[in-house]
């Protein structure tokens, strides 16, 4: 592991950790990686479900690392704090996101970029969203269409999750969860109804 | 820090030790309030004006322009019927706002003088011109001093409040009367936030709330996660143009009706309204104006403005994950104008919960924020408790086609970052313009435009090739600022956002200068500055339209307003600010048939299908103005 000097008290220490274990000071972030671990920037094992205390260890280290904390302390360390916690906040909302907690995970075992979508997929899509502009026509209740989409999406996800956690392929997995996103987007045009009501 | 000695004269309490000369203000649209966390750990709010913790915002200009004109406060509010275009009330509304915005040509009885920057300026006793900022400095400058009075030490650090809803250039504009005031501003915050943090800690709770804030100008709606002592704003959402004064201006249009509109009257109108209002919270049918107001024609004429605080709400739940308002543990009432039964009803139902009330909605937000300034002050802060906040609004960049690309969207905790790549366009492409925006909408022209840059020096290369990384960085305080990368050359450049709508560097520079106490004669030369330079917009304006609607004029006609001008141009050669400002106005009394002409000839090709709006309001002379935003008003918005 790599490890680092504490900028202030000079002890030695494990160059993830956002604060020193002696001291306390904030230390600044480590040089961006090609691949950040969002799930190690809150001392997480990499995993597709939520991680149980992900929200516990969230408040914990913003209480340690947001710049409020060190507000009397010197500029440097304040803006050591205003990049740890942006970092923070950066990972802790990825997490937050099923989908893309997946994809970092995938993208964490070397799966990244745009996977192509199957023609069947995009044809149902296309179909789907007519089906839908049809509806909004003609004010048919949009809520059974909706559920559809909804089932479809949580089927999908765990899909990718059998495949994501049994080892199986993840190239396939990538495509799965690229789905996610059109899901998403049917969703919102749903809702967005919803909400000029 | 030294611990201060404070006393509370008049009260017969003990001095008591003060830990930090940090204090919390809410600058509101209505009333603002200053309050300090004591001793005994619990913030208070000060009696700043004639025995109360309520200094209502009004800024009355007297005569004599020098420092010892300014009246803040309920002394103010007295002469605000008899000087209408003196006294600045609810300066709040106009923060951060361009002249152009419509929410400045609503009913109001102030007198606006054009800008080149567009930055709102009212032009108030013996021609003086005070822009918003410079207002909003003497409410806070009348608060630090009044709160040093009583305390007996020096303030000189505060946390001040500003609706969550407010975007980057109104934040930008309260900062900065904070400065003006020669206040250090530790920190803005957003004032559900204060009033949770007020309540939090007071009833020790944990859970899911809803901080329901209906103030005299602003609308804020917050849910807030309250949980191991840290305060997570979930979402916020809002309208930074709805408040209680929109209550008191549609019962004055009633009480108006079939009355002339002057100033004074309109004024009286909405005084008359707000206490009508105010009164029909407790009684059933007061009297205003001489006329008979009952709580259902009150309720009546406030429906439709309570109802739209329905929408930011449901958005509100929705982006916190709590739609319909299941799993809230709470709503809390914050702001005077929830005081009004009808919207305490419209609560109730529309969260399906009994909004709770229990710390005064007028202070609430104040000690909030003097809680957060010993957070951020204090050697060992009275509570241990960190706020984690949002971003109000989405952020984002014009691309190609006029659309908006969205960077951070709203409600992102804060600090946050967002990285985006962009490319070039053309071949051979040196430079790309950067344009900043603020809004949820797809369109750029939809949104607030924030700033505007070019980053150059970009190598020639084909089309597509260049990869340029724009990085947006919110601080804690929820200021922006941009930077942006060429990845090949490592060309950058950054800024830190200084709204296109907000003030210029120069303008801030002027009014810091003119902050430094005055000596009569520095007084008089701004005044001389300020006119010459009136003088010589209206000089050029209407040269302007002589040139292109001369024909509207009879030669007497056009003798007469060019020997103004020239009276004009003459007094402007001298040093006497008084006469210049005298020989604009005679320029401007003459040229008002000729204003009202060309609008007339403006309205007639409106009706052969030009836009009215297409005019450049710039030009006309404040008669013609009037006419225009009459014209406007009646030109029902299309929706």
């Amino acid at each position: 592991m790599d490890t680092r000097k504490c900028w202030s008290c000079g002890h030695p220490h494990a160059a993830a950790d956002p604060v020193c274990p002696s001291c306390g000071k904030v230390q600044p972030p480590p040089p961006a990686g090609s691949q950040p671990d969002k799930f190690a920037v809150l001392g997480l094992p990499g995993s597709f479900d939520e991680p149980e205390d992900l929200d516990d260890r969230y408040r914990a280290l913003s209480r340690k690392l947001h710049p409020d904390r060190v507000a009397r302390a010197s500029p440097q360390e304040r803006r050591f704090a205003l990049e740890q916690t942006t970092r923070l906040n950066e990972a802790y909302k990825a997490l937050k996101d099923p989908v893309r907690r997946a994809e970092h995970l995938l993208a964490l075992r070397g799966i990244q970029g745009d996977p192509k979508m199957s023609p069947e997929f995009l044809e149902q899509t296309l179909e789907d969203r007519e089906r839908l502009m049809e509806a909004k026509a003609s004010g048919e209740p949009l809520e059974p269409l909706a559920g559809a989409v909804r089932e479809k999406r949580d089927r999908t996800l765990r899909e990718v999750r059998t495949l994501v956690e049994g080892g199986g392929d993840l190239a396939k997995a990538a495509e799965l969860l690229a789905r996610m996103r059109y899901y998403a987007r049917y969703l919102d045009e749903v809702e967005g109804r919803a909400a000029e009501l | 820090m030294a611990l201060f000695q404070i006393s509370e004269p008049g009260e017969g309490r003990a001095k008591e030790a003060c830990t930090t000369a940090a204090v919390g203000i809410d600058l509101g649209t209505t009333n603002s309030l200053i309050a300090i966390v004591l001793a005994d750990g619990r913030p208070h709010a000060l009696a700043v004006d004639e025995g109360s913790t309520l200094l209502p915002s009004v800024v009355h200009y007297g005569e004599g322009g020098g420092p010892g004109s300014v009246v803040v406060g309920r002394a103010a509010r007295r002469v605000a019927a008899d000087f209408p275009r003196d006294t600045i009330v609810s300066v709040k509304r106009f923060m951060g706002r361009s002249s152009a915005d419509p929410e400045t040509r609503r009913l109001s009885p102030y007198r606006f003088a054009e800008g080149d920057s567009g930055v709102v300026r009212f032009v108030v006793n013996g021609g003086r011109v005070v822009n918003p900022v410079e207002v909003s400095a003497e409410v806070l400058r009348a608060l630090r001093s009044r709160a040093e009075e009583r305390l007996g030490i020096k303030v000189n650090q505060a946390v001040i409040t500003v609706p969550a809803y407010f975007d980057d250039a109104q934040r930008q504009a309260t900062k900065e009367a904070g400065r003006l005031a020669g206040l250090e501003v530790l920190r803005l915050l957003n004032e559900p936030t204060a009033a949770a943090l007020a309540y939090g800690l007071d009833k020790r709770s944990q859970g899911k709330f809803a901080v329901y804030d209906l103030g005299g100008g602003t609308f804020d709606i917050s849910i807030l996660q309250l949980q191991e002592g840290v305060f997570e704003v979930k979402a916020v959402g809002g309208d930074s143009a709805l408040g209680g004064d929109d209550f008191d201006r549609a019962l004055a249009e009633i009480l108006l009706e079939g009355e002339e509109h002057t100033p004074r009257k309109v004024r009286q109108a909405i005084d008359a309204a707000k206490q009508a209002k105010e009164e029909l919270t407790r009684v059933d049918v007061t009297e205003a104006m001489g006329r008979r107001v009952t709580r259902s024609l009150l309720e009546k004429a406030i429906r439709g403005l309570i109802e739209k605080t329905g929408g930011p709400c449901r958005r509100a739940l929705r982006d916190a994950g709590v739609p319909d308002g299941k799993g809230l543990d709470g709503v809390i009432l914050v702001g005077g104008s929830t005081r009004v039964p009808a919207v305490r009803r419209y609560v109730r139902e529309l969260f399906g919960l009994e909004p709770l009330a229990d710390i005064d909605p007028d202070e609430v937000v104040a000690l909030g924020a003097a809680v957060q300034a010993d957070l951020l002050t204090a050697e060992t802060p009275q509570h241990d408790v960190l706020l984690l906040d949002v971003t109000p609004l989405s952020l984002g960049l014009e691309t190609m086609g006029g659309l908006v690309e969205k960077l951070l969207l709203r409600n992102t905790t804060i600090p946050a970052r967002a990285t985006q790549e962009f490319t070039t366009f053309a071949d051979g492409q040196t430079g790309m313009d950067i344009h900043v925006l603020q809004g949820e909408r797809e369109l750029v022209q939809d949104n607030r435009s924030l700033a505007k840059f070019t980053l150059s020096g970009i190598p020639p290369l084909p089309a597509g090739l260049a990869r340029v990384a724009v990085t947006f960085q919110v601080d804690a305080d929820g200021i922006l600022s941009v930077t942006a990368k060429e990845e090949l050359t490592g060309v950058s450049q950054s800024i830190t956002v200084k709204p296109s709508h907000g003030l210029s560097d120069e303008e801030i520079e002027r009014m810091l200068l003119a902050s430094i106490e005055h000596a009569e004669e520095d007084v008089q030369a701004r005044l001389l500055i300020d006119n010459r330079v009136e003088a010589q917009r209206i000089l050029k304006a209407t040269e302007k339209q002589l040139e292109s609607n001369g024909d509207l004029l009879s030669e007497g006609e056009r003798a007469q307003i060019e020997g103004e001008m020239a009276a004009l141009r003459a007094a402007a050669q001298g040093k006497d600010h008084l006469l210049i400002h005298g020989e604009i106005e005679k320029l401007d009394r003459v040229s008002a048939e000729f204003a009202k002409r060309v609008m007339d000839r403006g309205i007639e090709r409106a009706l052969k299908g030009h836009s009215v709006g297409e005019f450049d309001q710039g030009d006309l002379s404040p008669h013609a103005k009037k006419a225009y935003s009459a014209l406007q008003e009646r030109e029902e918005p299309v929706k």
